[in-house]
């Protein structure tokens, strides 16, 4: 079977300073900790993969390693037919996502100015940009703002801007880092709604997310990877992840915790 | 494509700088204030030849002037690179331009291409300054002879620039490169005074800088009418710093990238 998403043993390896040596040669104790260990996971064409896991358990690392934003130390994946290490601008044009960090817009510009400038970075051309913008706008509800500068927006729509230049060159792989971070708990509810109905069903994209929500996971996930301390400890749909847990009336906080440290 | 991305930084850091009009405006009252203080000092010397300054017609006024126009001009090849890549590491939007699909050479070169239409415009205020309110005589001036001179100066500063814009890459803050060169052009590369006052030593460290080349073949195009034939060694001499420094300050920006994203800091600062 052909996966959009998989991976290879993929692993990365930071290393941190913890302190300083006597020794001027080597000024610096340095640790190094593995953030994602041999990780094989495979997602299907249309699937929504959840990945939840406690605080520093690799989740964001194994996101960024897949659109090429951090280089494996190992192992490899595959995004859309196109291999990390090897096929980068193909892949990063295929590819979309939305961090939890609302600082990652211009603040002086307008909605639609940033729109059209991460565009031109996607090679749209000023045409297919302004079709993009209407077309994205109106699905995500935001027409009425894109004229008003990005620093007088609320955090939800900072969001669905962010939302909004991750589906401007149209990809087919979608994936969202804590999406739902921040906000509070309708504009969280409308968000899931929206990934759910608009982006999963209707526009048929293949969503990987990342989310402490547990209840969210569940209410977004076609199948769920739980992570902790850089191992995928198990995944698959609520179904076989019961059944993994040996305790078929498990909810997800019960299966979490007994997979996690947490 | 590169055309249209370069565009679109050049509009995104207009749209930025003329939202901040104070600063906009204290620019350019800047500009008209340097020239000023170089104008009195000037006066002080009177008309007075000085022999170090007989190459370039003698005058202290004009030399500086020049000099500080050129000089500043060339600051801003040297430092844009590093500057902008920290502003987009602490706004945070490094990370958003690093994922989208363009080469990294690309994006670091769209990135100043505004700062250096901004700095061509003040050079341009700046001679409009010097020639109307202070007198400045630029007609023996051999624009088209300075002109080369100038594009290489421009493409061996940007070169270092992105040099040291590869150590912010890595390391964040602290880029000895910038501050290096910043130091030994001013005080050595004939910026303010020409180098044949400094004694012996000094002057062969002068003449490793390609300001040292830069400043004086600027300066003998506009104020003595030299062609580009005349100049043929500062060019040569420039010529070969663009050469070896360009491809080389690449290469070292691509690692810085690829090292930045080993560790994981592309969006740390």
């Amino acid at each position: 079977m052909n996966y959009i998403v998989e991976t290879f043993n993929l692993s990365k390896k930071f290393v941190q300073i913890k302190g300083l040596n006597s020794s001027l040669f080597r000024p610096f104790k340095k640790k190094d900790t593995l953030a994602v260990n041999s990780v094989n996971i495979q997602v299907k064409q249309g699937e929504t993969f959840g990945l939840i896991g406690p605080n520093g358990a690799g989740k964001t690392t194994l996101i960024k390693l897949l659109c090429c934003l951090i280089l494996p130390t190992d192992g490899t994946a595959k995004v859309v037919g196109y291999e990390i290490l090897k096929d980068e601008e193909k892949l990063k044009a295929a590819i979309g996502m939305v961090g939890g960090d609302e600082r990652n817009f211009y603040w002086r510009l307008t909605g639609r100015q940033n729109l059209i400038f991460f565009a031109a970075l996607y090679n749209l051309s000023t045409q297919e940009t302004n079709k993009r913008i209407e077309y994205i706008s109106s699905l995500l509800k935001i027409n009425d703002y894109l004229d008003k500068r990005f620093d007088s927006y609320a955090t939800g729509l900072k969001q669905r801007l962010a939302i909004a230049r991750s589906l401007l060159h149209n990809p087919q792989v979608l994936f969202m880092d804590e999406p739902t971070k921040s906000l509070d708990f309708q504009t969280s509810k409308d968000l899931r709604v929206f990934i759910r109905d608009r982006l999963v069903h209707e526009q048929k994209k293949t969503v990987i997310f990342s989310t402490h929500n547990l209840y969210e996971a569940v209410y977004l996930a076609d199948r769920l990877a739980i992570m902790d301390k850089g191992q995928i400890k198990a995944f698959g749909t609520i179904y076989e992840l019961r059944e993994i847990v040996k305790n078929n009336n498990a909810t997800i906080e019960e299966i979490f915790l007994s997979l996690t440290e947490g | 494509m590169f055309f249209r991305k370069v565009l679109v930084f050049v509009k995104r850091d207009f749209l930025i700088e003329s939202s901040y009009k104070l600063q906009f405006i204290l620019t350019w009252l800047n500009i008209f204030g340097s020239i000023a203080i170089f104008y009195f000092i000037a006066k002080l010397f009177g008309k007075e030849v000085s022999s170090h300054l007989g190459e370039y017609g003698g005058q202290y006024f004009p030399f500086a002037f020049i000099g500080i126009a050129f000089s500043g001009y060339l600051a801003i090849a040297l430092t844009s690179f590093s500057r902008n890549i920290r502003t987009e590491q602490m706004m945070g939007t490094l990370e958003a331009i690093f994922l989208s699909p363009t080469n990294a050479a690309i994006l670091i070169i769209a990135m100043s291409i505004w700062n250096f239409i901004f700095a061509s415009i003040s050079i341009l205020i700046y001679f409009l300054f010097g020639v109307f309110f202070f007198g400045i005589n630029l007609s023996n001036a051999n624009f088209f002879g300075a002109m080369i001179p100038f594009i290489l100066s421009i493409i061996s500063f940007s070169s270092i620039g992105i040099i040291s814009a590869s150590f912010v890459m890595i390391f964040k803050r602290g880029d000895p490169i910038t501050w290096g060169i910043t130091l030994f052009s001013n005080f050595l590369g004939g910026a303010y005074f020409p180098i044949t006052v400094l004694p012996n030593n000094l002057q062969f460290v002068s003449r490793l800088l390609p300001s040292t080349y830069s400043l004086r073949s600027i300066r003998l195009a506009l104020l003595q009418g030299y062609n580009y034939k005349m100049l043929i060694s500062d060019i040569s001499i420039l010529l070969l710093f663009c050469f070896i420094l360009l491809p080389i300050s690449l290469l070292i920006f691509q690692y810085a990238v690829k090292k930045a994203k080993k560790d994981g800091t592309l969006v740390c600062y």
